[in-house]
Parts: structure tokens; sequence; C-alpha cells
């Protein structure tokens, strides 16, 4: 009855397709799911945005 | 007047106060005249006026009810107008137009004779959603096609809420006037549900606004990864398809076409798919309306078409299965009103390998190396690629 609403935070989930690293980020806009984003930190593969999600801040 | 005060003064001194038998008057048990009374007048009170207070008390209910709409039909306006300001930049100022837009309303056609009346229903219908995207590009030249579908389906947003606000206020108004307590029964008992649905259209504006998935996006979401390495082409209005081979299965893969934040027409492709190619099994990825005490993301398969919408879709997808005798199978992902206009979950983001896994499954199962398969994505596609 008096419980405040939780804020919800939207992320994106990049993953590379080479070598499967996955980070997990803020949402920027125009974000999309399956869109190429950028260089693989740790090999030549371009990540991916693979989930756009959002989470309840507790 | 001088004399009536009089005779009062003089009356009250005559009463002999020292005599009186407070425990008579008060009567430890109801028999005391003083106790009836505070028995007897409000059963009388109820017996004459106890649907009044029921309605009083209820009213305040609505009240805040109808309050709450007004609130959330105001802010799903001005969202929408800040959103054309900083986007579309417009040369004149929208909001008299938009008000207009807010205010239209669909004459569903007769039914008493029945025969055609789905077909009607898909013109009128269409005929709506064509105008207002034809609307809002006259008035806005320069927007691009992603930001139309985002203005088209916040107008969508704030209409629903104002016809929401309007329904009930008049209910609520029509019963007041008359005093009818009956009539605000079935408004008590729709309030709840009708403010859940309210509030989660309140709550969608800012992913639509964003172009963020949202739950109802998961079918398209899986499609549309299924979709990734293949040739894609438009096969009906704002839909979009890919064929690729899986186990000796060819397989057509259907949804709408994003980012944007459309539904496609699913019915007008299937009849276009199935007038080029066969087809032997339609398997439909959709999320589906949770029932209380069910969890959220949850899968479960099932037959018949997975389409949600007024059922002009619906039925021309079952009425070309049912002709062509095509088994239809479905797999739908469980969730709240709330949840399936906002933006995606975890939950049901992370459900989406499983969806994948299961539909793959469901072809095995299904269908023989040979065969094709159509599988779609149906839902709003709103910030999910292909």
């Amino acid at each position: 009855m008096f419980s405040k609403k939780k804020p919800t935070i939207a992320y994106t989930l990049e993953r590379c397709p080479l070598c499967n690293m996955e980070t997990k980020r803020s949402y920027k806009k125009g974000d999309v799911l399956f869109s190429k984003t950028v260089k693989c930190s740790s090999c030549d593969g371009t990540v991916v945005i693979e989930k756009i999600f959002g989470e309840t801040v507790e | 007047m001088t004399n009536d005060l009089i005779w009062i003064i003089q009356r009250l001194t005559l009463v002999d106060f020292t005599s009186l038998d407070f425990d008579e008057l008060f009567g430890l048990d109801d028999s005391g005249p003083l106790m009836m009374l505070i028995w007897i007048i409000p059963i009388i009170v109820f017996v004459f006026y106890g649907q009044r207070i029921q309605l009083i008390i209820t009213s305040g209910e609505i009240k805040k009810g109808i309050k709450k709409l007004a609130l959330y039909k105001s802010e799903a306006k001005s969202e929408l107008l800040d959103h054309i300001q900083k986007t579309v930049s417009p040369k004149k100022d929208p909001a008299k137009k938009i008000d207009i837009f807010l205010d239209y309303f669909t004459i569903m056609p007769v039914d008493a004779d029945p025969n055609g009346v789905m077909d009607k229903i898909r013109h009128i219908v269409r005929s709506r959603e064509d105008y207002s995207r034809e609307q809002i590009r006259m008035l806005f030249p320069e927007i691009d096609k992603i930001e139309l579908a985002k203005v088209q389906t916040m107008l969508e947003i704030a209409t629903a809420l104002q016809m929401l606000h309007k329904f009930i206020n008049h209910m609520f108004l029509t019963a007041k006037k008359q005093n009818n307590y009956p009539l605000i029964l079935p408004l008590q008992m729709i309030l709840p549900f009708v403010m859940e649905e309210a509030e989660a259209m309140r709550e969608a504006i800012p992913a639509f606004r964003n172009g963020q998935p949202i739950g109802d996006g998961i079918g398209p979401m899986v499609v549309g990864k299924m979709m990734l390495e293949t040739k894609k082409e438009t096969i009906s209005f704002q839909t979009v398809l890919g064929t690729t081979e899986f186990e000796g299965r060819k397989l057509f893969l259907l949804k709408a076409k994003g980012p944007d934040s459309v539904v496609g027409r699913p019915g007008d492709a299937v009849k276009a798919i199935l007038e080029k190619s066969q087809i032997d099994a339609i398997i439909m990825i959709d999320a589906a309306l949770k029932m209380e005490g069910e969890d959220s993301a949850s899968i479960s398969h099932g037959f018949g078409a997975a389409i949600g919408g007024i059922g002009t879709e619906r039925y021309q997808i079952e009425e070309i299965a049912t002709k062509n005798k095509i088994p239809i199978f479905s797999i739908i992902i469980k969730q709240s009103v709330r949840e399936a206009i906002t933006l995606m979950s975890k939950d049901i983001a992370f459900q989406a390998e499983n969806v994948l896994m299961q539909t793959r499954e469901m072809i095995r199962d299904n269908t023989k190396s040979g065969q094709s398969v159509l599988v779609i994505g149906v839902g709003n596609t709103v910030g999910v690629s292909q």
C-alpha cells in the first residue's frame, strides 16, 4: 500500500560472436537488437547487441 | 424571542437533575431507551439511505481513479508533443491537430449479418491506421519512418488513455446524476482492470519513445535472431521474410520489419508465401497474458494461431491454414499486461535462447526432412532488427 515504485534501468548486453565475450552496459539511445556496434576489445570480431532489457533497482 | 428564552430557563430550573437515574437511561443492557435509539437509528438510516451511503463511499474511490486517468491522459499527450518538438521540430504548433487526432473514433461494422464481417473490420481498422499515418506524414513532412512509427504508437496510447478516461468519467457521472447505485457497481468492478491497463500504457511511453524492445517483442526477437544471416525481402506491408535451411527443412521466417514500432501484416504475408510455396507446418511465437499465479517469462506450447489484436490477422491465418490443411503450432511466453508493453524485462530477454531451442525442437518433432516450415515471430518489433 505504501510501497514506492522501484525505478527500472535499461541495459544493453553486447556479445562478440567470435570470442563470445559479453559486456553489460547502460542502454544508449539508438541501441537496436542485433546491430553491430564496436570492435571487440579482445579479438578481431565486431560486437553485436544481444539483448536490451530493464532491471528494477531494489 | 425573549419570552421563549425566559420560558426555557424556567423549565430548566424546574428539572431536578439530581433525581435522574443514569443506569436506567443508558441501561447497561440493550433494553435502555438510549441504547435502543443507538441501535434503531442506524438501522433506519441504513434501510432508507444505505445505497446512497455506499454510493458516496464508492464514489470517492472512483473519483481517485478518474483523477489518475486524467493525469495519465494529459501526461501521454504532453510526452507526445515533447517528443515531436525534440525529434521533428515542426514549423507550426501541432497541439491543435493532435487534439483532433486524440478524439478520433472507430465505428465497428454491423454484425447482425456476420457474413463477411471480418473483412469489413479489417478494412475499417486498416483505413484508420493508413489515415493517421498519412496525416502524421503530411503534418511533419521531414519525419523518417522510424520516428513516424514511434509517433503513431504514442498517438495510439494517448488516444486509448483519453478514451478510457472519457468512458469511466461518463459512467460515473451518469450514476451520480441519477443516484443510481447499481450502475456504479460494474464500474467499481472493472476499475482495477482499467487502472492496471492505463498504468501499463503510461509506463509504456518511455520505451516506445526511446525505441527500446518491449515484452511483446520476444517473438520478433527470436525470429529476428534466426533471420540474421538470411536473405530478406519485404513480403507484405511492414513485414519481412527470410529463408534458410534447418536440418533438411526449408524455413520461412516472418516478422514485422524492425526496428520500427510496427506489428506488420502477417495475414497478408502468409497468403503471399502460400501463393508461391508449399508449407507443411506453421509455428507462431508470441507473448501471451499470464494468469494470476503463473510465472512471468514461462514458456508454453499449444495449437492454433497465437496472435492477439482485433482478430483480423488471426482469422486470415486460420482461414489459409484450414484451406491448405496446414497444422498451426504455437509457443507463447507468458507475461503481465505491464510487462508486455513496457521495456523488456531481464527474465523475458533471457528466455530468448530457450524459446529458440524449443522452436527448433518443435520443427524436428513435427516435420520431416524435405518439408517446409513457416515460423512467425508475432508482436511489436520496436528496437528489434533482423
